[in-house]
């Protein structure tokens, strides 16, 4: 397995440095923070000179080099939005709090989504199984901007149980956790419904009922953990879909300084460097998530052979 | 099972209704009231809130305070930043500050400054004024801080060079004195000693202060946590005698919707950037014509708006008092044909706004031979001003109802600027809106009015004689009066389409007792909470 994941790891990291590379291209090509920087009153002399204060003024394949040089320091440049900050310490002052948004809103997603795809898959077509099915439906295909704001004004607005922006975990990240979860658990429900009612159609849950095995047994044990690699794929993306991507409107509309809040105000400020240095580490996160998934598919399954 | 799995769906569907659709009338206490101290739309001063009855304040009270963003450094001379102004504002001082009307008055110094020639100007200093860590302030902290930022400035790392770029040193008299050095005779030096906030001696060589604030001001830098907040404190010992509320807390909130949210809800007392559309939502809010002018440049050089008569046009066609009142709910002035506010020198007051003709405007055109004709403008599509995606829209629908062929651009917010700072091809209308920091009229003019400017659209050499000459203009009546006719000149060529100037509009708790400023400073020395 040792060599599986030094492999794994190698070809990711040939993966993180295509998306560095592109996002240096893109962001060199489009962007220019220094417009954003300065007062809309400065000169074009002003300008001209923080642009060549910031080496900007050189050529694309010149930056380049002194980019890849600087990379291999680890120095991924200043921010030129939060100032006086390499962007790498702006990444890991925000990360954190993504990281706790995250891991509340999977642990509600898995925590909500087994149980309920397991009861829905009881009695196919059944009532309570159509009742789940529509709800699922509901909650996978609301956008989560517009879901956000509903759960604002209900829960911050009138009723007052929680607060929007940063603060306590109790008042401020439950909405968004549950936000960011509520897509999540439509989409894990169905997948633990269909694949239980697959696995329930089975021969050897057959043979465990003509046993005499309890439901729960037969349930919990033998169907749930048959289910469990396509749960464990989905869920994996689910993982990185909240944490390179709807992480930043969640984070956006409720006003959760997490990394993604970050990655929408670097964009709007055209901060290439905190834009790279945001893009590489999620990156990074993103290959070792996966590497992590397949590893889990062996622990779940040690038919599974990992090459 | 399949009973409770019922009623948890039931109960799921009903939450979520409930939470949407929340009946008024459970939450009384929670619903926003309209209460009288709410601004009325249409007031040109400010509106206090004194929605308490003018009670007691309480001293040393706790106040909240969401700014639409979080500083980009806590160092008073690195950026221009309006978050870290706010809480800058409070810990540092400057030589002179600015009544809430907008006039210069003293502050660190003890009084406006006497010119010891055209170059020279000198300051006297307060005396028993101390630093937050004990360091008294003296003459060597004014020098201090202009060194460290002509230091900044030859670095080029400072964003303020445009403000001080003029000044070529500083030196102690005595304790109490201090001389400021200009390049050439710089009649803007009193504004920007309003705007170059003093450090302490020991400030010069470090590159970012961010961490350890440390300034005069009447309230002490306690904490900050980035992304989340940050937290001042009431200096016991401010020179100008403790102010009444004890603690402020600092949090950053882009979203309007989620800062009305907090203020509803009660975490907040004070908020920025409060939508007209919004002010009945908002407990108790405070309006006041600040320096905001959204406004059109019109390209006097080329294209069809070369013609004077045609700009004139542009400018008769559209109804400032409707903008006024759709645009901005009524939270708007027309602006008097310039985008000098008038709490600004130079502020003519000869001008008044051109009327709202659509008959004569469509006579123009056509007589101009341009009807028909494509009259590119330029917006922008980011929200960076207020309604100002419908306030282009309006405009656009105005000069095709006086003849025109409207090519409405609306780029995002970076894209928009390249349009803005593009000086080799001016579009033939672009909307801005100009803003005034120092509250003086030169950077204002340089930018927008004078040939070359960034933002300008005419190669006027009188007018950009006049620029220059109020800007070596010692004396204030001189300047006045150099500046009047400039904007005379602008107003009578019409460079510009002239709108409606929006208010700055907050909202705030009911318990805040506070007023407003022209320079939309948030001076919490100035507020008080009763109750």
């Amino acid at each position: 397995m040792g060599r599986y994941i030094a492999r794994r790891l190698l070809q990711g990291l040939v993966v993180i440095m295509g998306v560095t590379v592109f996002v240096f291209v893109i962001t060199r090509l489009v962007g220019d923070p220094v417009k954003f920087m300065l007062p809309l009153s400065a000169t074009q002399e002003e300008r001209a000179a923080r642009r060549a204060e910031l080496g900007l003024d050189e050529s694309i394949p010149r930056q380049f080099v002194e980019f890849v040089g600087d990379l291999l320091r680890f120095d991924l440049g200043e921010s030129t939005y939060v100032r006086g900050e390499s962007s790498l310490s702006v990444v890991f002052d925000y990360l954190p709090r993504t990281l706790q948004l995250v891991a509340l809103g999977m642990s509600i997603a898995v925590v909500l989504s087994i149980p309920l795809g397991v009861i829905a898959s009881r009695r196919p077509g059944g009532r309570t199984d159509r009742v789940l099915t529509t709800l699922s439906l509901i909650g996978l295909s609301m956008p989560q901007f517009f879901l956000g704001y509903i759960l604002l004004i209900g829960f911050t607005v009138k009723l007052h149980w929680f607060e929007s922006g940063p603060g306590p975990w109790y008042k401020n990240l439950i909405l968004p956790a549950v936000c960011l979860a509520l897509p999540a658990i439509g989409r894990l429900a169905m997948v633990v419904r269909s694949s239980m009612i697959d696995e329930l159609n089975t021969q050897y849950v057959r043979v465990a009922r003509a046993k005499g095995l309890s439901q729960r047994r037969i349930l919990g044990v033998h169907a749930l953990r048959n289910a469990g690699i396509p749960y464990v794929t989905l869920l994996g993306w689910e993982l990185i879909r909240a944490l390179a991507g709807y992480t930043v409107v969640v984070e956006s509309v409720f006003n959760w300084p997490g990394l993604g809040f970050m990655a929408k105000t670097a964009i709007q400020n055209q901060d290439l460097y905190l834009i790279q240095a945001i893009v590489f580490v999620v990156a990074v996160i993103v290959v070792v998530l996966n590497i992590a998934i397949d590893v889990s598919y062996k622990l779940l399954d040690p038919r599974v052979k990992l090459s | 099972v399949k009973k409770r799995s019922r009623v948890l769906g039931t109960l799921v569907v009903l939450s979520l209704f409930a939470a949407a659709c929340g009946d008024d009338d459970d939450d009384g206490d929670a619903e926003p009231e309209v209460t009288g101290a709410t601004a009325a739309p249409g007031d040109t001063e400010s509106t206090a809130t004194t929605a308490a009855g003018g009670g007691t304040p309480t001293d040393g009270a706790e106040i909240s305070i969401a700014l639409g963003s979080e500083p980009t450094s806590l160092d008073p001379h690195l950026v221009d930043d309006g978050g870290e102004r706010a809480i800058n504002d409070n810990v540092y001082e400057t030589l002179l500050t600015r009544t809430p009307e907008g006039e210069l008055q003293p502050g660190l110094a003890t009084d406006l400054p006497t010119q010891v020639d055209d170059t020279t100007w000198e300051f006297t200093l307060r005396d028993g004024v101390t630093f937050h860590d004990g360091t008294p302030f003296t003459a060597e902290a004014v020098v201090a801080s202009v060194e460290r930022m002509r230091g900044f400035i030859e670095a080029g790392t400072t964003d303020n060079d445009g403000f001080f770029s003029s000044l070529t040193g500083a030196e102690a008299v005595d304790d109490r004195t201090v001389r400021i050095m200009t390049a050439e005779a710089d009649g803007v030096l009193p504004a920007r000693m309003y705007w170059l906030k003093i450090v302490a001696p020991d400030a010069v060589g470090v590159d970012d202060l961010s961490d350890a604030p440390n300034g005069t001001g009447p309230y002490t830098f306690v904490s900050r946590e980035v992304g989340s907040q940050i937290v001042l404190e009431a200096n016991a010992d401010y020179w100008d005698g403790a102010p009444s509320v004890g603690k402020v807390t600092y949090e950053f909130v882009s979203e309007g919707g989620t800062r009305l949210a907090g203020l509803v809800s009660g975490k907040y007392d004070l908020i920025t950037n409060l939508p007209p559309q919004d002010v009945d939502q908002a407990p108790a809010s405070d309006a006041i014509q600040g320096q905001e002018h959204p406004m059109i440049i019109l390209d006097a050089d080329e294209g069809i708006t070369a013609d004077p008569n045609v700009r004139l046009a542009l400018n008769l066609a559209i109804d400032k008092d409707a903008i006024a009142e759709q645009v901005y709910g009524g939270y708007a002035t027309p602006d008097a044909g310039q985008i000098l506010s008038a709490s600004i020198l130079g502020f003519n007051e000869d001008l008044s706004a051109f009327p709202y003709d659509p008959d004569q405007a469509k006579q123009l055109i056509e007589d101009a031979g341009v009807a028909g004709q494509t009259i590119t403008l330029v917006g922008e599509s980011s929200g960076r001003w207020l309604n100002d995606r419908e306030l282009v829209e309006a405009i656009a629908s105005y000069w095709s109802q006086a003849g025109l062929e409207v090519d409405l651009q609306s780029p995002e917010f970076g894209a928009y600027l390249d349009v803005l700072f593009d000086r080799d091809n001016r579009e033939d209308a672009i909307f801005v809106s100009s803003s005034n920091d120092l509250l003086d009229p030169d950077r204002q003019l340089s930018t927008y009015y004078q040939a070359g400017g960034i933002g300008a659209s005419n190669s006027d050499e009188e007018l950009s004689g006049l620029i220059d000459q109020g800007r070596a203009e010692l004396d204030p009546d001189a300047r006045e009066t150099i500046y009047n006719d400039a904007v005379q000149i602008a107003y009578d060529q019409a460079y510009f389409a002239f709108l409606a100037a929006n208010q700055d509009l907050y909202g705030t708790s009911e318990r805040l007792d506070w007023t407003p400023r022209v320079d939309s400073k948030l001076l919490v020395k100035e507020m008080s909470v009763t109750g």
